[in-house]
């Protein structure tokens, strides 16, 4: 008797444990959306739908739309965008890289770009990803004053080489979209 | 008379085409990403710090062959497992000279696995949702799913070539700081 009534505790246990672990999983991803997807959401859909109103977007769109639309161009703007002085202005919170994104889109639902542009584009628009944080990243990484020294200009002048190959080597993979 | 109300409907015309974009990114993308976080949220709390924790100790070792350990499959559990901005504290583990690297790395990859998980960086997704929303309406979900699996492989080759050239830079640069 005693044996039974000890299984069926351990049974309890373990799935209050693994109910209790997916139910806090369940109200993280809830708080997730509310606190930073949803947010960015009406944010994104206000700017979008006042340059898709006014034509304001065609206007940013013809403008994109050279250097988007070929290989050379999008290197053009990777290296554009991954500049030492600009690319820390422009990683913010990714917003700039989510609303080109987002533009581009724009035309990749109208057709107007090619499917096989999206995956360089991708790339083209990020090389700044993180160049913003440096110096918090590397202290997360509990890094001395010293390595943020040289760790900012390494990561910064890295990006100028790395991030024009990024999307060449995603230019070769985007063979058969 | 008539052109208070043209002025009116252009007005509001405004709001509404955002009102469209909204309740489309509403619908097609949070129903998913809410049951994928969930997933991944409950998997992350069943793995534990402990167990990434010891990669982190063997990748600080010297060594060529210990790159990729370094700046692929650190940065990659890092992102997965403790998510932007958490992953940076992974560096923590490695000598000093390869930190600078290790972040590049690690901060490159919070975006090219967002087209399957996006629990690792929900606050930006669209970096990639923005382009991947009108590839879908243009070319279809096949596509779009097409372009979340390579998004994913050439992102893992970026970052392994981004530690290794800052890696280099770091050196260099550290190098002529001592002279």
């Amino acid at each position: 008797m005693q044996g039974i009534t000890k299984f069926l505790e351990r049974i309890g246990r373990g799935a209050g444990r693994v109910v209790g672990t997916l139910y806090q999983a369940g109200r993280e991803s809830i708080d997730q959306v509310v606190k930073n997807i949803l947010p960015f959401m009406a944010f994104i859909a206000f700017i979008i739908g006042i340059i898709l109103a006014t034509g304001v977007g065609d206007a940013l769109a013809r403008l994109l739309q050279p250097l988007a639309s070929s290989p050379v161009g999008l290197i053009i703007m990777s290296l554009i965008i991954g500049l030492p002085v600009l690319s820390p202005l422009l990683g913010p919170g990714a917003v700039i890289a989510q609303i080109i994104g987002t533009l581009l889109g724009t035309q990749f639902a109208s057709q107007a770009l090619p499917a096989y542009i999206a995956l360089p584009a991708l790339f083209a628009i990020n090389p700044q990803v993180g160049c913003d944080f440096i110096p918090v990243g590397l202290a997360l990484g509990e890094a001395e004053p010293e390595t943020v020294e040289v760790g900012v200009p390494a990561v910064l002048f890295s990006r100028l080489i790395t991030g024009p190959i990024a999307v060449i080597i995603a230019w070769v993979f985007s063979v058969g979209l | 008379m008539d052109f208070l109300v043209q002025a009116a409907v252009w007005f509001i015309g405004l709001f509404q085409k955002g009102a469209e974009v909204f309740v489309g990114l509403v619908t097609g993308i949070i129903p998913l990403v809410i049951v994928l976080l969930t997933a991944f949220n409950a998997l992350i709390a069943l793995i534990g710090q402990e167990r990434i924790d010891k990669i982190g100790e063997a990748a600080g070792k010297e060594g060529f062959r210990y790159m990729p350990l370094r700046y692929l499959i650190l940065p990659v559990v890092a992102v997965f497992v403790l998510t932007n901005p958490m992953a940076y504290t992974m560096g923590r583990f490695l000598p000093e000279k390869y930190k600078p690297a290790f972040y590049d790395a690690a901060v490159s990859f919070v975006h090219p696995p967002l087209g399957i998980f996006p629990h690792v960086n929900p606050g930006e997704l669209f970096v990639w949702a923005g382009i991947a929303q009108g590839v879908t309406t243009g070319y279809g979900a096949a596509e779009t799913a097409a372009l979340a699996v390579r998004y994913l492989i050439v992102g893992l080759i970026v970052i392994f070539i981004r530690g290794i050239v800052t890696e280099r830079i770091t050196a260099f640069l550290w190098a002529r700081r001592a002279a």
